[in-house]
């Protein structure tokens, strides 16, 4: 069995996509410094969260965001809400729509 | 006191806790309103899943046979993994009638949604609440954008993120340590095949629920569900161990695809939809006060999900207390006290019914978070005395004694060992 990349396994979930609206914010840079080892690298199930070594900074991508909460435990400052860092669900119907469930 | 343009109860979120509050308050001619975020209900909930009838029969009486569950479960699997292999408890059990049905959680809640509409419950869907209003310390509605909407009792169904409480400090900030994530993989497949897979009798189901290797140590586990045409494979592990795992989640639930004692369920089938939610597992010690002034918490947002390693139950305890909170608040209503003194029958009602199963199982949580060698040691000594069991090579045949006493010299502290696993018959 082929494994599928995170993006081949994204597409057979129906979202209905804001570009434009995150409803989680991080602080990139802010992420430096991050308290929580960056756990939510290795445990958004939906890999949302990429370390970019290069640019010295977190790449987070809320357009395929499962909307489990589970970055908000283990992220300090998501669970805390510090500035810089909000966890809300995405408002008018938007985000992840399941049709299985 | 409410307006008479006021509803009876507004219900936050159009799951399984809030429909079902809103079909039995909508029966008892109460005006409520279900105000859901997803495009429609079940939008954004996910299940393992499987669901236990008698919930659905306490709600919906004989008519829940029409509800769209899956299949009706008749073998059960119990799998300790190691890395390649696998011993099973498989249990045949034919005799069970309507106890339990495998489920998908959208098409079930579509469906519920409608039951509840039927009965005179209004539902809006696309909207998110992003606020409660509280006047003089009394919940009197909730605010979405810049509508509104006020009633004599808000009744909080949110979910397992209870975003709407934490910020109005109504229950304390969800804990990582009391809490763990799932992933699930459904995978299509024709009805016939699904049977042969799991050698079950058309419309007859399987559960399996696995420990070992595949969550790496960390508690958790992983299970198997067979739908009407498709197969739902997963995983659930402890979201603050995980976290210090340093492991990919999503890497490790994609292993799953590919354990032999699991690839024979879903290899080469399409999949049709991958997603993740979280699961409370803190148990009766961390439950929050569940009633107040105006308001009532039901299902995930209350932490009512119990683990008990073979049996994982989430949505029966959330469409039982959609049902106490509705009785609570019909009765509330008529005596004209929402207040907290109004709705303190729904703890009343909840200790008497649901909670039982809670305080009777209270340790579980804790001894099965601190028993490592559950999902480790335990898995690995099955296996090898299955190897050991059934080897037959040119040596010479061991005694079964002897075979036995080889594999229980394993265990490192036999009576430290022993004392941990009566203590877990005893808490679970």
């Amino acid at each position: 069995m082929t494994r599928k990349s995170v993006d081949e396994l994204l597409a057979t979930t129906r979202f209905e996509t804001d570009e434009h609206n995150a409803h989680i914010v991080i602080d990139p840079q802010a992420c430096r410094t991050c308290p929580s080892d960056r756990a939510c690298v290795t445990s958004c199930p939906a890999q949302r969260y990429v370390w970019d070594e290069a640019a010295d900074q977190m790449r987070f991508d809320h357009v395929g965001c499962l909307e489990c909460g589970n970055c908000r435990l283990v992220c300090e400052r998501l669970r805390l809400g510090v500035e810089g860092y909000s966890w809300d669900y995405p408002a008018t119907g938007a985000g992840v729509s399941y049709r299985q469930g | 006191m409410a307006d008479d343009d006021a509803f009876d109860a507004i219900v936050v979120g159009g799951g399984f806790a809030g429909l079902a509050a809103a079909y039995r308050l909508a029966q008892a001619d109460k005006s409520v309103l279900v105000v859901e975020r997803g495009q429609v209900c079940g939008a954004k909930n996910l299940t393992g899943g499987r669901i236990y009838a008698y919930a659905l029969q306490a709600l919906l009486g004989d008519r829940w046979r029409e509800a769209p569950v899956q299949r009706e479960v008749k073998r059960e699997i119990i799998s300790l993994l190691t890395e390649q292999d696998a011993v099973n408890v498989d249990s045949t059990l034919t005799s069970v009638e309507e106890e339990s049905y495998t489920v998908l959680a959208a098409p079930l809640l579509a469906w519920l949604a409608e039951q509840a509409e039927e009965a005179g419950a209004m539902i809006v869907t696309e909207t998110t609440v992003d606020g409660l209003i509280i006047r003089d310390g009394r919940v009197c509605g909730v605010t979405t954008g810049d509508e509104q909407l006020e009633a004599s009792v808000v009744i909080d169904c949110e979910g397992i993120n209870p975003l709407l409480l934490e910020r109005a400090g109504l229950i304390r900030r969800l804990d990582p340590h009391d809490v763990a994530v799932g992933a699930k993989f459904v995978f299509g497949m024709p009805a016939a095949e699904v049977e042969q897979r799991f050698g079950v009798q058309p419309g007859e189901g399987a559960a399996l629920l696995g420990m070992g290797d595949p969550t790496h140590g960390v508690f958790g586990g992983v299970f198997a569900y067979t739908n009407n045409e498709s197969v739902s494979l997963g995983l659930v592990v402890d979201s603050a161990a995980w976290a210090k795992s340093g492991r990919s989640l999503l890497h490790t639930a994609q292993d799953l695809q590919e354990h032999p004692a699991l690839r024979r369920y879903v290899g080469d089938a399409e999949l049709l939809e991958y997603g993740a939610h979280l699961v409370y597992e803190g148990g009766y010690d961390t439950l929050p006060q569940m009633s107040g002034d105006g308001w009532l918490i039901c299902g995930d947002a209350a932490g009512l999900c119990l683990n008990r390693g073979f049996t994982i139950r989430g949505m029966d305890y959330a469409v039982m207390s959609g049902i106490a909170a509705a009785d609570t608040v019909v009765e509330a209503v008529e005596a004209g006290d929402p207040g907290p003194t109004g709705l303190a029958g729904y703890r009343r009602r909840l200790d008497d019914g649901l909670l039982q199963d809670f305080r009777a199982l209270r340790g579980g949580h804790a001894w099965m978070s601190g028993t490592p060698d559950l999902f480790t040691v335990y898995p690995k000594l099955a296996v090898d005395l299955m190897t050991d069991l059934y080897h037959v090579g040119a040596d010479p045949v061991r005694p079964v004694g002897s075979t036995v006493w080889r594999t229980a010299r394993k265990v490192r502290k036999p009576f430290s060992t022993a004392r941990s696993l009566l203590k877990g018959m005893k808490t679970l």
